[in-house]
């Protein structure tokens, strides 16, 4: 989105050469978000963005299935303990005329629902305020919509 | 203040009737403009009512139960319900988001829920069929609740929850706030791997 438009420029230039030298193979995203993803916190709080030297993954989908989509909760291991968090945007593709992230973007909250940041700077989908659940305090601590 | 729009219905009361024969202990609730810049009053109060003629007329083209739960209504049974520091605010119209966002402070917990279910009570019994139904969420929060009606939504804190997000200064104060600025630049995580899609029209292909 806006903040890749740095990467845009490096990429489109060197995307030959970063893909050659790249000893892994990658596919793009097949279920959105399940056990073991890792996920980006995209709030303020202190938790998501203190620097660990392993990744926050997400270790369960309060689904019935267990891939969660945009508006689903999820158990996440961050610095050592268990926090919820809300899906906010994946990297799948969702239904026709809803926007797709490049990043798997997740909203920390507490068991009771109250959000631990205070605020949120990327992008929230409007889809979620249609859907059933808890979702007018995130909707209310984010600044940008989309 | 606000204009009756097309003589035959009024939808939007001028509000300054209301407020001026309540003199209100708390102080008074800013009334953002709807524009990034919660500017001076003199500006403001100009393209304030020109947003508002333009927000009546939305009204009018979507029904709902809005004719009769509007903001002079809630606002009517918030200071009812003896609620504090009520604070109305108009987002600019291009956040899509509500006409009307409403933060409320309460003495307690019992206090919050009260406030909360009777205003839902209120809503149900002046809801048509066709409207869609609402809930109070954060019911097991014991500092915040709120309810989404559409085109406003309420939220009912404790003061002291209300000092932490500070929501007032988010949505006046817009790209400004001075939360926002404090936070550190996001930086992707080191794991990010951009223009991967499966999706084939995408012409950065990746290729293994």
């Amino acid at each position: 989105m806006a903040l890749l438009n740095r990467r845009l420029v490096l990429s489109l230039t060197h995307l030959s050469s970063a893909v050659l030298q790249r000893q892994f193979s990658t596919t793009g995203a097949c279920r959105a978000i399940q056990k073991l993803t890792r996920v980006r916190v995209v709030d303020n709080s202190a938790l998501g963005n203190t620097s660990y030297h392993r990744p926050p993954k997400c270790i369960h989908v309060y689904n019935k299935t267990g891939v969660g989509k945009v508006g689903d909760k999820i158990l996440l291991a961050i610095k050592g303990e268990k926090k919820k968090a809300l899906i906010v945007g994946h990297k799948m593709p969702g239904p026709t005329m809803t926007p797709r992230f490049d990043s798997n973007n997740v909203v920390l909250i507490e068991d009771n629902g109250n959000p631990i940041g205070t605020r949120i700077k990327t992008p929230i989908p409007y889809i979620l305020r249609r859907k059933e659940g808890e979702f007018s305090k995130v909707l209310a601590i984010a600044r940008n919509f989309v | 203040m606000w204009r009756a729009v097309s003589g035959a219905r009024r939808l939007l009361r001028p509000l300054g009737a209301a407020a001026g024969g309540t003199p209100r202990a708390v102080p008074p609730p800013p009334r953002a403009p709807p524009g990034p810049r919660g500017g001076c009053a003199a500006a403001g109060a100009g393209a304030g009512a020109g947003a508002l003629e333009a927000a009546a007329e939305r009204h009018q083209a979507a029904d709902t139960v809005l004719q009769k739960f509007n903001i002079d209504f809630v606002v009517a049974l918030l200071r009812q319900e003896n609620a504090k520091d009520i604070c109305v605010i108009q987002p600019p119209p291009e956040i899509k988001y509500c006409d009307y966002f409403i933060i409320v402070s309460g003495s307690s917990t019992r206090h919050l829920h009260a406030m909360a279910q009777y205003m839902l009570k209120m809503y149900k019994h002046l809801k048509e069929e066709s409207d869609p139904h609402t809930q109070i969420e954060g019911k097991e929060t014991d500092d915040w609740m709120c309810i989404d009606f559409g085109n406003i939504v309420v939220h009912f804190m404790l003061p002291e929850a209300r000092e932490v997000y500070e929501l007032e200064k988010l949505w006046t104060l817009g790209p400004y706030d001075d939360q926002l600025t404090q936070m550190t630049p996001q930086s992707l995580p080191e794991d990010f791997i951009f223009g991967l899609t499966a999706n084939s029209s995408d012409h950065l292909e990746t290729r293994t």
